[in-house]
């Protein structure tokens, strides 16, 4: 019984809780294109702007749902569910702090330490591409189909270098599941190093990181939203709070990859070369690993604002080509060398 | 199709992407941190760059700015305007309409000539804000203002009437934002002898006509009245001619 | 004669997908509409469809006495309504006979470089939004900002400058010119090398501009290219310096070249025009300082400007190219006819050569390269 009620408390908390903050990240993301750009950004609603998300929301809650006369009306519904469901349940397997310890028992900050961990992750990541597609099939849109079927190339293209660039990691820790990876990583590495995945596969780490923008759509692989070309891509027909889950699904699906990169390649919750654990009681070091963790995770979604604002944007088949011909062959080199080296290790 | 594309080599910073990427997040943290810095100012005006405009109207206006038009009145507190019609033949949205009206005796405090705008409206909806009607004006009485709000709920209000038009006068006095003195505008000093700069062959007919009447004093009613037709002047002298005519 | 070019030329296939870019898109610089058939997101045919913005501006122009015409000059490229003003004025003063002053042809020249100035920024700007980098677009605009001030104090307008006057310029230089342009001039430069680091050696960029939409010089003259984008190609043609006007012989300038013709050439181009504009600056300036501070500013012109009966073609160097002006006049105080040569106007209508077998996104990277704009283009 216990059981049930903490799990149901930690699914309500982190669902809450990523929720949040891909609610602010929509205002972090407009306040940093205007930092960056000269220019205040959105500064109106509220202190410095921060219920700009609310009111968004709010304007999306009450507009008017239009379905185009010629939509596909059943995929042209279903599309934005099929993409933020997905994007809502993949933070299930992505730990969000060491553990509590409250009244004797011991709570891992993780919904669900499953064993297979990031597959789980790669499986329900890989579904948000349905959204895509059937959105802009369902539409009835030549530029929404454009849009969907750059989406739909690039998706599948980008998880093949991603699931090689994951291989390695499982060849380095030995195992799948996050929580295990994330307690591998404390200690230091070749006595000056912190114990971290970014250092044991550095290469490893930046396909990773290419990979995981192309899957979220993001700069400079957002075509299949790439606004001054196809309109608005795959949700051109998109109004009201479908629009919302689309873009909302997105930023969660950011929250995700930036919660994944920090956990497999950033030492999770470690500090680098102090353990704060040791320190701290079972409490407070719950607290901090979660600070910690969530400070690690705010920096990479920084950075996808940041990296958002500096580049431009590939073109298709440029997409394509970096994906096969140059991600690819480095990711295989990248297990080779990774084989190599554990083979000599070992 | 010929496409005769030369491919540049690219150099090895060029070709892996990833060089030339960190230099341009550089140097995007780079304004991100001077505008992080300067977004804690006080103030409204924070960014150095950006205005918050409803807020924060320190931005300095030109002087001479072409907004909403004003009605002048002189030192006197009379209206300049004398119903010439300049300004109305002038103007290439043909927006201004005057009518004129002759002064009556006891009105010399309101009227500073002998003949007013008994009604002037400016259509804002047609005005274009050239700058024309200020320009060719004999008596600086109409002119363009600092002001550039010119929204407003309803077409009606969209159009200036005289009352206005004064009264954008006595805002803009208030505010001390009146607009300098128009500067005259040198031009090439006519040669020796009083004839017509070069390349006005093609009117002497006109010319001569016209060059005749404004001299004589007795013509003065006729002018006035066709003042429309006070076209034949120079520049500097024309305000002059309009000016004796009184 | 069918006006709808649908039905001109069949864009009905089973293998092939017609697209309508445009009138409104959000890439289409005012409202342009292109008809592109497309296999996939290859571009098989490309047809550009205007008047979408078509007002009557020649037209206008004859009901308009000689000076009203000037305003309307300003909407015709309003991204630099400078050099349309002065091309419309130089046309009617060649028909005239008149002799500009030296001071005001100083002044055209500042005001025609700080135009081509903005007007390249603004290119640049939208060339990069359209290729999805968005920062460098803000900070070139904010620069143009300042140019718009220096506009605004000359003659109280931003944007629709009405500036000049057939037989001279309506204003002197404000006085405070030297100390703005003194403060203008680093912070363009600066923001030119900040769009340079964040584009031009960007891989992504390259890519994206290198090749695309490349014309060969042949083709180009053929085509009636003019300005940035015929150098572009390869052929060193300025009318500044081949049919000088305004004392632009007097200047010391580079004009830079292209290879390739490509999205890439004619953004370099107009990288390197923008600083031999700064430099032209300096020196028309200079020159201006050298001048009595009453020297005159306008030629002896009649009030009512009644040109002999005649016609003439004046053309200067804007910032797009060649732009010319036709006036014939009956002698009376109206145009008989005014015909604009405006320069996107040729160059858009090579776009299906220049796109063909490219991709829908290097469509959008041509348009913006090209500098069409609509105001001048359907006139």
């Amino acid at each position: 019984m216990d059981d049930w009620l903490i799990a149901i408390i930690k699914v309500v908390c982190i669902w809450v809780w990523v929720l949040l903050i891909a609610v602010v990240m929509t205002w972090v993301e407009r306040r940093g294109a205007g930092l960056i750009q000269d220019r205040p950004g959105p500064n109106r609603a509220g202190p410095w702007g921060l219920f700009q998300p609310l009111a968004d929301g709010i304007k999306l809650f009450t507009k008017e749902e239009i379905i185009p006369t010629k939509a596909r009306k059943i995929l042209y519904i279903l599309g934005p569910l099929l993409f933020s469901l997905p994007a809502f349940s993949a933070y299930a397997v992505v730990p969000f702090g060491d553990k509590i310890i409250l009244g004797g028992k011991e709570i891992i900050l993780q919904v669900s330490d499953v064993n297979i961990g990031f597959l789980f992750i790669l499986a329900i990541g890989s579904m948000g591409v349905y959204g895509v597609i059937l959105g802009g099939w369902g539409s009835t849109n030549k530029y929404s189909i454009l849009g969907g079927l750059r989406s739909t190339a690039q998706m599948v293209s980008y998880e093949v270098p991603l699931g090689l660039a994951l291989l390695a990691i499982v060849f380095v820790y030995g195992t799948f599941s996050l929580r295990d990876i994330s307690l591998a990583q404390q200690g230091t590495f070749l006595g000056f190093l912190p114990n971290w995945g970014i250092f044991k596969q550095p290469l490893g780490f930046i396909l990773f990181i290419v990979a995981a923008y192309a899957e979220a759509n993001r700069v400079p692989f957002d075509l299949p939203e790439a606004e001054s070309e196809i309109v608005s891509g795959y949700h051109t027909e998109y109004g009201s709070m479908r629009l919302g889950l689309y873009l909302f699904g997105e930023y969660v699906n950011l929250v995700t990859i930036s919660g994944v990169i920090v956990a497999l390649y950033f030492g999770s919750w470690h500090m680098p070369y102090i353990d704060l654990g040791a320190y701290l009681g079972p409490i407070s070091w719950g607290i901090v690993s979660f600070c910690i963790f969530f400070l690690k995770v705010s920096f990479f979604l920084w950075m996808f604002v940041w990296v958002r604002w500096t580049l431009p944007r590939f073109r298709y088949d440029q997409v394509m080509g970096l994906g096969w011909r140059g991600l690819i062959p480095l990711a295989l080199f990248n297990i080779f060398i990774t084989a190599l080296f554990i083979q000599l290790t070992v | 199709m010929a496409k005769p594309v030369i491919k540049k080599e690219y150099t090895l910073t060029e070709r892996i992407y990833l060089w030339e990427i960190l230099k341009g997040m550089k140097l995007t943290w780079g304004h991100f941190w001077f505008n992080f810095k300067a977004c804690w100012r006080p103030g409204p005006h924070t960014i150095p760059t950006c205005w918050q405009y409803p807020e924060d109207r320190t931005r300095e206006i030109s002087p001479i700015f072409r907004g909403e038009h004003m009605l002048q009145k002189d030192d006197k507190g009379r209206e300049k305007c004398i119903a010439c019609g300049m300004c109305a033949k002038i103007c290439p949205a043909k927006c201004i309409t005057i009518k004129k009206g002759k002064r009556k005796e006891g009105e010399e405090d309101k009227y500073a000539a002998k003949t007013y705008p008994a009604s002037f409206e400016i259509d804002l909806l047609r005005c274009i804000f050239c700058g024309f009607c200020q320009e060719v004006c004999p008596k600086e009485a109409i002119v363009l203002g600092q002001n550039f709000e010119l929204a407003r709920y309803t077409k009606e209000e969209c159009i200036l009437d005289k009352r206005k038009l004064l009264l954008n006068y006595r805002k803009a006095k208030e505010e001390g934002k009146l607009r300098p003195p128009r500067k005259r505008v040198p031009v090439v000093p006519a040669p020796p002898k009083p004839e017509k700069a070069e390349g006005a062959e093609a009117k002497e007919s006109k010319a001569a006509a016209v060059g005749k009447a404004k001299k004589k004093p007795v013509a003065k009613k006729k002018a006035a009245e066709k003042s429309e037709s006070v076209e034949k002047v120079e520049g500097g002298e024309k305000k002059e001619a309009v000016e004796k005519e009184e | 004669m069918n006006q709808n070019p649908t039905s001109q030329t069949s864009y009905e296939s089973d293998n092939y997908v017609t697209i309508n870019i445009g009138p409104s898109h959000p890439s289409m610089h005012g409202t342009l509409r292109i008809i592109t058939m497309t296999d996939g997101e290859t571009i098989v045919k490309a047809e550009p469809d205007i008047g979408y913005l078509h007002r009557g501006v020649e037209k206008l122009g004859e009901s308009l006495t000689y000076h009203q015409f000037i305003p309307i000059t300003d909407r015709l490229n309003y991204c630099s309504a400078i050099p349309n003003n002065v091309s419309y004025e130089m046309a009617v003063e060649k028909l005239m006979g008149v002799e500009v002053p030296e001071k005001a042809q100083l002044i055209r020249v500042i005001m025609m470089e700080l135009a081509r100035i903005a007007d390249h920024q603004v290119c640049i700007g939208i060339l990069g939004v359209d290729l999805g980098a968005f920062t460098p677009f803000f900070y070139l605009i904010i620069q143009r900002e300042e140019i718009y001030e220096i506009f605004e104090w000359f003659n109280g307008a931003r944007l629709t400058n009405t500036f000049g006057r057939i037989g001279g310029v309506d204003a002197d230089l404000p006085d405070d010119f030297e100390e703005r342009w003194e403060e203008l001039k680093p912070n363009v430069r600066k923001a030119n090398d900040e769009t340079e680091k964040l584009l031009t050696h960007n891989r992504i960029w390259m890519d994206r501009t290198i090749g695309i939409s490349a014309f060969s010089a042949e083709d180009a003259l053929n085509r009636g290219f003019t300005g940035p984008c015929l150098r572009a190609c390869g052929v060193k043609r300025d009318l500044r310096i081949d049919e000088p006007y305004c004392m632009y012989d007097k200047f010391k300038f580079e004009v830079p070249v292209g290879k390739n013709g490509d999205v890439f050439d004619r953004y370099i181009v107009r990288m390197i025009e923008m600083e031999e504009s700064l430099k032209i600056i300096d020196q028309a300036y200079k020159l201006y300082k050298e001048m009595p501070s009453d020297a005159p500013l306008m030629a002896r012109v009649p009030k009512v400007i009644k040109p002999p009966a005649g016609e003439v073609y004046s053309a200067l160097e804007s910032p797009n190219g060649e732009l010319g002006f036709f006036v014939k006049s009956n002698g009376s105080a109206n145009p008989y006819r005014i015909r604009i040569r405006p320069p996107c106007y040729m160059m858009f209508q090579a776009l299906p050569e220049l796109v063909k077998g490219e991709m829908v996104a290097d469509l959008i990277a041509c348009i913006s390269s090209l500098n069409i704009i609509a105001g001048e283009l359907d006139r």
